[in-house]
C-alpha cells in the first residue's frame, strides 16, 4: 500500500537563464513500512526531494501525495498538522536543545502540541527506553555521545507517533560504529514499529540497511535497487529490465 | 585450425588457468588452516572439518566438504607435514587422529611469516566495463547498475548476518564480516567514481597493443 507518492514532481530554483532544475518530473512510490534510502551525487536533488516530501517546500510542478492526498491541495494549517502528526524529521546535526534533558528534548514536540508534560515525558521515556537510553533520561545533550544524541533525536521524531520518518544524512555526523547503530535503529523503526522511513544518505554502508535504494542523478531517478526480496521478484533480470525501461 | 576454434581454445585455456589459480589459492589456504588446527591440537578428519567451519562462522561463509579435508590430510601426510597419531573408536567406524610433524610446523611458520596479497588489478568487472564501452550495443551504464545492485544486495546480506552476531562471544566472526563489508564499500565507491567519469572514459578508446614487427624482416632490407 502506497503511503508516499510523487507525480511528475519538479522543482526549479531561480528563473530564466540562471534557473536550476533540482528535480525533473520525478515519479516515486513508497509503501507503508518500507525503509528507503535515497542516494546520488551532491546536487542530484536528494535534499530537495526530502524537503518536498516533508512539505517544507512547494514544488514548481507535479505533486506529492501522502496517503493519496496531494499536499498542494492542503491549507497551510492542514500542512502544519500533517508535518506535526504524520511526519517525523531527523537531521545530520541532532538539533537538540542544550539546556534540556534527553527526556525533555524527546518530549518537546508533543509538549508544544499541548499534551500534558507528564504524559509527554512518559511517552518520550518509553521511546528512549526502547532505544537503550533508559539510564540516560536525565542527561543533557553534552553528557551524551553523538550516537546517543541521535537516538534522542529519533525518539523525539517518534513521540508524536508519525507514520513517516524523513531522515537527512542521519549518520553524517557520526563515526562508523555509531552510524551502524543508528542505521540498525532505523531498520527497527521500519521493521518492528512499522513506520515508513525515507533516508537520504551518501554512505553505501548505511544505505545497505534499507529495503530499497533510489538513485537520483540530475533530478531524475536513474535506478532503483530492491535489497529485500519482494514476492521473489528480486532477481537480476527484473533489475536489468527495469534499468532498460529507465534508460528509455 | 579455423580462427574461431583458436579463440575458443584460448578462452578455454584462460578459463582453465583461472580455475587452477583459484584452486591453488583455495586449497593452499585450506591446507594451511588444517596444519594450523593440527598444530593447535591433534584431531581426526571430521573434527577438522567442523573446527574449520566453526572458525569461519559457518558454511555460508566458507563451505568445505569432508572429502576435501580427507584428501588434504592424505596429501599433507605424503609431504611429511602430518602423521597419524592414534585411532579413536566410539561405537562407529574407527577415526584416525592426525598430528603435525616438525616439518609441518616449519611449513606453518613459513605461512605465518609471509604477507598475503590479493591482486586487485586482475578485475573481471573492469574487463567487462572496458569491453562494454567499445562493443556495439554494449551498455556500460546498465553494467554499472547491475553490478551496483549485486554489491548492495551482498552488503545488505552481510549487514543482516552481522546484526545477528553476538559481539560478546563472536568477535572474530564480526571482524571477518567487517572485512567483507569494507571491501564491498570500497567496490561501491569505486563504481560511483567510474559512473561519474564514464563519459570521459567512453571518449578515450581502450588502449590498443603497440605494433611490433613480427617474424623475419623482409628480404633486401
Amino acid at each position: 500500500m502506497s503511503i508516499v507518492k510523487t507525480e511528475q514532481l519538479t522543482k526549479v530554483y531561480g528563473k530564466g537563464a540562471t534557473a536550476v532544475t533540482a528535480l525533473n518530473h520525478l515519479n516515486i512510490n513508497i509503501n507503508v513500512g518500507e525503509f528507503v534510502a535515497v542516494m546520488g551525487p551532491s546536487g542530484c536533488g536528494k535534499s530537495t526531494l526530502l524537503h518536498l516530501l516533508g512539505g517544507l517546500d512547494r514544488p514548481s510542478e507535479g505533486k506529492v501525495l501522502i496517503e493519496d492526498v496531494s499536499i498542494a491541495d492542503m491549507s497551510d494549517d492542514r500542512l502544519t498538522e500533517l508535518r506535526r502528526c504524520k511526519m517525523g524529521f531527523i537531521f545530520q546535526f541532532f538539533n537538540l536543545i542544550p539546556v534540556l534533558s534527553a527526556v525533555e528534548n524527546a518530549a518537546l514536540p508533543v509538549t508544544l502540541d499541548g499534551v500534558k508534560p507528564a504524559e509527554a515525558k512518559a511517552k518520550a521515556a518509553e521511546w528512549l527506553e526502547r532505544f537503550g537510553l533508559g539510564d540516560r533520561l536525565a542527561h543533557r545533550p553534552d553528557q551524551l555521545s553523538g550516537g546517543q544524541q541521535q537516538r534522542v533525536a529519533i525518539a523525539r521524531a517518534l513521540v508524536a507517533e508519525p507514520a513517516i520518518i524523513l531522515a537527512d544524512e542521519p549518520t553524517g555526523n557520526l563515526d562508523t560504529r555509531a552510524g551502524d547503530e543508528i542505521a540498525n535503529l532505523l531498520q527497527d523503526v521500519s521493521q518492528q514499529y512499522g513506520r515508513t522511513v525515507i533516508m537520504v544518505t551518501h554512505d553505501p554502508r548505511i544505505a545497505a540497511y534499507s529495503d530499497r535504494i533510489i538513485f537520483l542523478k540530475d533530478g531524475k531517478v536513474i535506478d532503483e535497487t530492491p535489497l529485500t526480496s519482494v514476492d521473489g521478484q528480486n532477481d537480476q533480470t527484473t533489475i536489468a529490465d527495469r534499468v532498460r525501461e529507465l534508460g528509455d | 585450425m579455423n580462427p574461431l576454434d583458436k579463440t575458443s581454445n584460448l578462452v578455454n585455456n584462460l578459463l582453465q588457468w583461472k580455475l587452477i589459480t583459484w584452486l591453488i589459492v583455495k586449497f593452499m589456504s585450506v591446507r594451511n588452516a588444517i596444519l594450523g588446527l593440527l598444530a593447535h591440537r591433534p584431531r581426526h578428519g571430521y573434527e577438522l572439518h567442523d573446527a574449520f567451519e566453526a572458525m569461519v562462522g559457518g558454511e555460508q561463509n566458507w563451505d568445505i566438504k569432508p572429502a576435501q579435508v580427507y584428501t588434504t590430510l592424505n596429501r599433507l601426510e605424503k609431504l611429511g607435514f602430518v602423521i597419524e597419531d592414534g585411532v579413536k573408536q566410539e561405537g562407529g567406524p574407527e577415526k584416525h587422529i592426525y598430528a603435525v610433524t616438525e616439518a609441518g610446523r616449519a611449513e606453518l611458520h613459513d605461512w605465518f611469516n609471509k604477507p598475503l596479497l590479493s591482486d586487485r588489478r586482475r578485475d573481471e568487472f573492469f574487463l567487462k566495463l572496458m569491453l562494454s564501452v567499445v562493443v556495439k550495443d554494449g551498455d556500460p551504464h546498465k553494467l554499472i547498475y547491475i553490478q551496483r545492485a549485486g554489491l548492495y544486495k551482498e552488503l545488505h546480506a552481510i549487514t543482516t548476518q552481522r546484526r545477528q552476531t553476538d559481539p560478546k562471544t563472536e568477535l572474530a566472526y564480526i571482524l571477518l564480516l567487517d572485512q567483507a563489508v569494507m571491501h564491498l564499500e570500497a567496490d561501491l565507491r569505486w563504481l560511483e567514481m567510474v559512473e561519474a567519469r564514464l563519459d570521459e572514459i567512453s571518449r578515450q578508446p581502450i588502449p590498443e597493443p603497440v605494433e611490433r614487427p613480427r617474424g623475419r624482416p623482409p628480404k633486401g632490407e
